[in-house]
């Protein structure tokens, strides 16, 4: 039996909770943790260090608590659900009724780009949905920027209030209609200008080929350079294979960094978790943008008026404010 | 040591070359033959030209070649119709034609010569179905006889007549190949390796497993792959290499690859290839 407020509930109960102090986050935090621990279920706590050292010292006896630094979970979105999944299928083994998992999404306030990570947040009420599981995402409202507040209002089914209760999200939207009506991802400040390369309907290879010789004059690393250009090759095959014609690719970049978009003037994939889970048919076009996730630095699917847009950044991505 | 990849031209190749060349121009054939044969010449080779149509019209196709007549009189170069020298208009059998051309080597080499060079249009050859595929088991065996005796070759395929998608099946067999012809080249010098060069996007999804079952077409055990000259592979590549080594049973080495497909071999949880260093 699921004990707390996912009891009766099947699968993924995913729940956010705003805090505006150390005494607020300890006030729910701690005892998601401490009951958890009690009822003999699974419990993780993938928290920034901070957080981590207010649940330990919550807690007291973390004996019995898995501790996944926030700081390699949340890498990149893509590998946060694998690294998650892989934790949660070993945890679910253990035939416990439920796993609590209780994490920091990183977010501009803790310095990582957003759109990836709104993704992220409505994809895994999908991707993790196969577990009893009752996942609690705090956000600071001291650092976390109004938006991404906005957006984790409309991912999350479910919000602890301060007075220990957990109110059913009216403002929550599925997945498939969030990804529809959010708007465009934020762009590179390098995209305000016109690209210093722009090619219509081109062979991977030739992009392949235009992205090594632009990266030669950045100090993007040569290991990254690679995982771009493979990123850059596997989005023209898409929108080339799988995307209405024209498709164009731009680039652009500075002395360190690059950013790349493929556009096309179709839909783009109807899986709102493409790209953000291994899909196992490679015919689509998921198991490369899995993979480009994965290996680069930034990755937003865009789908808008004209068509669809993968963009790809090498080095730091510089997002307009 | 043999050449592997593109080339531009018919010059500067060695004794155990095999090039592909695709063609719009019957006339550009014959200057890349000219120079090939030429070459070959210099080297102290024999030299042998073949080529649809009649023995005076080929012989004409080398007016060009310095020394030509008097080669032609002296027996370092021979001039022979397709059908004399393959022994058919039909299909090849590829141990047959090998076993041909090795004789064909040795005797040369019997008369002085350092070796046997030709120079073949054998687009006639390639135009069925059976043809084709009789062809495409013939290229692999020959890589692996050029690789250890001095016989060279220059496979001249018309582009107009077989279209692209045959000349890329043909055209990565060979080690060497004209610009465009084929995404990669794969041929192997021995039975538990072959070299892999190029790059492998969605233009070689389908070449690929073809190419890997004739060049290596009985299943063998473990396999070491030379890929150094890979310059790119996607996903699609890797499973393809990783599923072919499956199916032969044994154990599959890449060797010399790049660490960015390294890497993509780890995320894809293909567990049973093993990366090597370059030696």
């Amino acid at each position: 039996m699921r004990t707390g407020p996912a009891h009766g509930h099947v699968g993924y109960f995913h729940e956010t909770a705003f805090y505006g102090s150390d005494e607020e986050f300890v006030s729910f935090a701690g005892p998601f943790v401490r009951d958890g621990l009690e009822a003999g279920e699974p419990t993780v706590v993938s928290c920034a260090d901070a957080n981590e050292k207010l649940v330990r010292e919550a807690v007291g006896d973390v004996s019995g608590v898995t501790f996944l630094p926030a700081a390699d979970q949340y890498s990149r979105p893509t590998n946060a659900i694998k690294r998650f999944r892989d934790e949660f299928t070993s945890l679910a083994r253990t035939g416990a009724p439920q796993i609590r998992v209780i994490g920091d999404v990183p977010h501009p306030g803790t310095g990582a780009p957003w759109d990836w990570w709104a993704r992220y947040e409505a994809a895994v009420n999908h991707a993790f949905d196969e577990f009893q599981l009752w996942g609690l995402c705090p956000y600071d409202t001291r650092t976390t920027p109004a938006e991404v507040l906005a957006d984790v209002e409309r991912t999350h089914p479910v919000i602890a209030s301060a007075d220990g209760a957990h109110v059913r999200n009216a403002r929550f939207e599925r997945p498939e209609e969030f990804f529809v009506r959010r708007g465009r991802a934020r762009p590179d400040v390098l995209e305000s200008r016109s690209p210093s390369l722009l090619l219509v309907d081109p062979t991977p290879a030739a992009v392949r080929r235009a992205v090594r010789d632009a990266a030669a004059a950045t100090s993007v690393a040569e290991a990254e350079v690679d995982d771009l250009v493979f990123a850059a090759s596997e989005a023209v095959t898409n929108g080339l294979t799988h995307g209405r014609g024209p498709v164009r690719f731009r680039l652009w970049s500075d002395d360190q960094h690059l950013v790349l978009t493929v556009t096309d003037q179709g839909d783009g994939p109807a899986d709102p978790l493409v790209g953000l889970v291994p899909t196992t048919k490679t015919a689509t076009a998921g198991l490369g943008l899995w993979l480009t996730y994965h290996t680069c630095s930034y990755v937003t699917l865009d789908r808008h008026d004209e068509g669809f847009t993968v963009r790809v950044v090498g080095g730091t991505p510089r997002l307009v404010d | 040591m043999r050449r592997a990849g593109v080339v531009d031209s018919a010059r500067g190749l060695g004794p155990h070359d095999h090039v592909c060349w695709s063609y719009d121009d019957p006339a550009e054939f014959v200057a890349r033959s000219v120079e090939f044969l030429a070459e070959g010449l210099e080297l102290g080779q024999r030299v042998c030209y073949v080529g649809a149509g009649s023995v005076e019209g080929l012989i004409g196709d080398l007016a060009g070649l310095p020394g030509g007549g008097e080669a032609l009189r002296d027996g370092s170069l021979q001039v022979m119709s397709l059908d004399e020298r393959y022994r058919t208009t039909e299909a090849v059998v590829p141990a047959q034609q090998v076993r041909a051309y090795a004789e064909a080597t040795e005797a040369a080499l019997a008369d002085g010569f350092g070796g046997l060079r030709v120079a073949a249009d054998v687009t006639a050859l390639v135009r069925s179905a059976a043809q084709l595929d009789a062809f495409c088991a013939y290229e692999p065996l020959v890589n692996r006889y050029t690789a250890t005796r001095p016989y060279s070759a220059l496979c001249g395929y018309d582009r107009r007549e077989l279209g692209a998608d045959v000349i890329a099946e043909l055209a990565c067999l060979h080690p060497v190949a004209s610009a465009g012809a084929s995404p990669f080249w794969l041929y192997a010098e021995s039975d538990d390796s072959m070299v892999l060069g190029g790059e492998l996007d969605f233009r070689g999804r389908e070449l690929l497993p073809a190419a890997l079952g004739r060049t290596r077409p009985r299943p063998g055990g473990d396999l070491v792959v030379d890929v150094a000259d890979l310059t790119f592979t996607d996903h699609h590549g890797l499973f393809t290499l990783s599923d072919f080594a499956r199916r032969d049973g044994g154990s599959l080495t890449l060797r010399g690859l790049r660490s960015g497909p390294a890497r993509l071999l780890g995320l894809l949880g293909i567990a049973d290839v093993r990366v090597e260093a370059r030696r």
